[in-house]
């Protein structure tokens, strides 16, 4: 008996421990990198799904892609009424397993984000469970999402990792977009008094031309894909662009800004001294003046002069205080350019009515219903601004021609 | 009752990770919104004065269980019954955990295996625990106890690292006054997860130390509570309360919002970990105390007996219990919290110590 229990255990065992219920073997999924979603005329959506081809990917990061003559991702679309059905209809040309565990990039046309909003698209996404609510997610600026999701990039082979470390670095570097992912969106759409901003890329060149091979084999590609502007929203649809200054103080007022820099005039000379931004802290709080309410904003800039292209005494503190307060005035009049085109959009990015919210419970329930249309765009705000210049750079006073 | 002995450390063990069990996997409390944290430490000293009852009776009577003390109390034919019905219970509360774990893994993970095989897999894991009695389940929960504190450790300095924590998130604090949160208290925390620490009243005659029960007890509450009160402001300040209300798995969402320097992120499976361990424990010892009662109370020689079909019947019950998860959660959170569970878990263990304090003065009178 017990030689018959010894052996009945292991193969029990073996049957259950062997974990292939629903097995998918790797040669059989299509991974997928990016989603691009557009209107379909007559209703319904588009997806084009952008699949890895990894036979080409390999080895392309050193050997600049020598071997292979195929592109490194491969294009599907897809028609449907929603969401899912357009996802499975893929299937039809589609010889593998979509795998949606590794889409980090949804592209959304701007017709779709301007016309139905972003809402309805997002519940899909957010049920799968395959699907990450880390994707990052971005709008088509002036372009369908099919055409940007197409495009062949160099450096870069895969076009969804490109678009993410391009917003990415730009974020970390010049400060005028913030990465969005899904779950950012979702918890802004359903705040109450915050809508999001969500990033818009741009098709340079021939979108055409961006399909080909021959698009990475060139050192200028006729078809690049690059930021645009930032994407206001209200009520889940796509309003207004901010850009350069407006769409920089929107980062800075939501104290996403990481880095950028910051031009100032100086006797008469035109953007003649540059302030690097290193680090910054933005405190949004709310007041009520007479039971009116109003937003204080207080930024505090810490950074370094990165040019000058006017004679300073940069080694004089009292000239780095007088360039202070000059930068100061500078980014406050960027906050507040951004702050205009908000409340003209009527769309309060900034999260001032959950600002709100939080310190004035009880008030917010009378201002709610009329945020939008009736306080946000009436709402004082004021801006204080501390910048501080720590360094130099290698040099303290610019050189000078005998 | 089988000839075993516990100690006090491993007690605190089981309580702990009994009490965070299935609580750290559903959304418990959420009815208070962004004030569930604080619904949760007022449910967990509510759940001190549930224990010091059970603890109470325990001293009055403290070499039997309470399936043997509630026929002393109630008189024979109240007392079998009550106990009787404790049994249901504790099968009823095995079989709803064993179900939160099979929707876990189906929602998640195991999209297209029957729920039948997965529950299954777990009972049978349970069983076998089962039949190796209270001391085998006592020291695998001192070494699962570590791995479960060095799996929440590093999640918790991973989640606080990748700059997820918006404390914002949390405010207005006692937006709506005491109110809501003291009805989130009654109707949900005070019995589940705290009140269930009623199964302990099983296990309390096991201890070798009778007076290092209190205090391996309260700690281990005090320890669940504190966890399970950081893990859900943790889930409302990184997820918000909206995302996290409609959150089937509000730490799950969390876990998988990590990104931390480009490589460490989807780490679904330190929550699975996780919550199988306190799941399997959970499952455990509800099942134990079912089996031991049913023994003590039909006089059964052999407890080991009844394991296999009363394992069957919790197997199928998860599975019939509810037809979708909605339902489930709705059960939970609905008609059980509004009646069966203030009814067990809060007035009779109430009620009995009452009686046995009324008896017990007498007699010393």
């Amino acid at each position: 008996m017990k030689w018959i229990h010894r052996c009945l255990i292991p193969a029990a065992c073996s049957l259950l421990l062997s974990g292939c219920w629903s097995q998918k073997e790797l040669n059989d999924l299509a991974i997928i990198s990016a989603m691009g979603i557009d209107l379909k005329e007559g209703g319904g959506y588009t997806a084009t799904l952008q699949i890895i081809n990894p036979a080409n990917v390999a080895g392309g990061l050193q050997g600049g892609g020598a071997g292979t003559n195929a592109p490194p991702v491969s294009i599907y679309t897809a028609e449907g009424d929603n969401i899912v059905a357009t996802n499975r209809q893929a299937t039809q040309k589609l010889p593998r397993i979509r795998y949606y565990a590794h889409t980090n990039l949804l592209v959304v046309s701007e017709e779709l984000a301007r016309k139905e909003g972003i809402e309805l698209i997002l519940d899909a996404i957010e049920r799968d469970a395959e699907f990450r609510m880390t994707s990052v997610l971005v709008i088509a600026q002036g372009t369908t999402a099919g055409e940007l999701v197409k495009v062949l990039t160099p450096v870069d082979k895969i076009p969804a990792n490109k678009v993410i470390k391009n917003l990415r670095f730009a974020e970390q570097q010049r400060g005028e977009h913030v990465t969005m992912n899904v779950q950012d969106i979702i918890k802004d759409l359903t705040a109450e008094g915050k809508e999001p901003v969500i990033a818009g890329f741009i098709i340079e060149g021939d979108p055409k031309e961006g399909v080909a091979l021959e698009n990475t084999h060139q050192t200028e590609p006729p078809a690049r894909i690059g930021l645009g502007s930032l994407g206001l929203f209200r009520e889940g649809k796509l309003v207004d662009w901010a850009e350069g200054s407006a769409a920089r103080g929107t980062v800075w007022i939501l104290d996403k800004l990481k880095g950028t820099n910051i031009s100032i005039d100086w006797e008469d000379k035109q953007d003649a001294v540059v302030y690097e931004v290193i680090r910054q802290n933005t405190k949004v709080t709310a007041k009520l003046k007479q039971g009116k309410p109003a937003i204080n904003i207080q930024v505090q800039a810490e950074g370094n002069i990165g040019e000058t292209r006017v004679q300073l005494q940069l080694d004089d503190p009292k000239v780095l205080l007088k360039l202070e307060k000059a930068f100061e005035k500078e980014i406050e009049a960027e906050l507040i350019t951004a702050v205009e085109q908000a409340q003209k959009a009527k769309s309060d990015v900034f999260g001032f009515g959950e600002s709100i919210h939080r310190s004035y419970p009880e008030e917010w329930k009378k201002l709610k219903a009329e945020w939008h249309d009736a306080q946000f765009p009436e709402l004082k705000v004021d801006v204080t601004v501390e910048a501080f210049i720590r360094r130099t750079g290698l040099r303290n006073n610019p050189h000078k021609r005998n | 009752m089988e000839k075993a002995k516990i100690s006090a450390y491993q007690l605190f063990v089981m309580i702990v990770l009994f009490e965070l069990g299935s609580a750290v996997l559903v959304p418990i409390a959420s009815g208070a919104k962004q004030d569930a944290w604080i619904a949760i430490l007022v449910g967990m000293a509510g759940g001190f004065l549930l224990f010091g009852a059970h603890y109470r009776l325990y001293r009055y009577y403290p070499e039997i269980t309470p399936i043997q003390y509630m026929q002393k109390l109630l008189g024979k034919f109240f007392g079998k019954l009550l106990a009787f019905s404790y049994i249901v219970l504790f099968m009823y509360f095995a079989a709803r955990v064993l179900r939160d774990f099979g929707e876990m893994l189906l929602t998640f993970a195991y999209v297209e295996t029957p729920l039948f095989i997965v529950n299954a897999m777990l009972i049978m894991v349970v069983v076998y625990a089962v039949i190796k009695g209270i001391e085998v389940l006592a020291r695998t929960g001192e070494l699962f106890f570590l791995l479960l504190y060095l799996l929440a450790v590093i999640g918790f300095i991973l989640i606080v690292s990748s700059g997820l924590i918006e404390l914002t998130q949390l405010m207005p604090v006692l937006e709506e006054g005491w109110g809501r949160v003291l009805k989130v208290v009654a109707t949900e925390t005070i019995s589940v997860p705290f009140g269930e620490a009623v199964v302990f009243s099983m296990i309390l005659p096991y201890l070798d130390n009778k007076d290092s029960g209190l205090g391996a007890g309260m700690f281990g509450l005090f320890v669940a509570g504190i966890n399970l009160s950081i893990v859900m402001a943790i889930n409302i300040s990184v997820q918000g309360v909206e995302i996290l209300t409609r959150s089937q798995f509000p730490l799950l969402t969390t876990v998988q919002s990590i990104q931390m320097a480009e490589f460490l992120e989807r780490l679904d499976v330190f929550f699975m970990v996780s919550v199988i361990i306190g799941i399997f424990f959970k499952v455990s010892l509800y099942f134990y105390a079912a089996v031991s009662g049913t023994a003590i109370l039909f006089n059964i020689k052999e407890p080991s007996r009844l394991v296999y079909p009363l394992g069957l019947v919790v197997l199928f019950m998860s599975i019939t219990i509810a037809s979708s998860y909605s339902e489930h959660i709705k059960e939970g959170l609905g008609l059980m919290a509004k009646t069966l569970q203030p009814f067990f878990l809060v007035l009779v263990p109430v009620f009995l110590l009452g009686i046995a304090y009324l008896k017990n003065r007498k007699k010393q009178a």
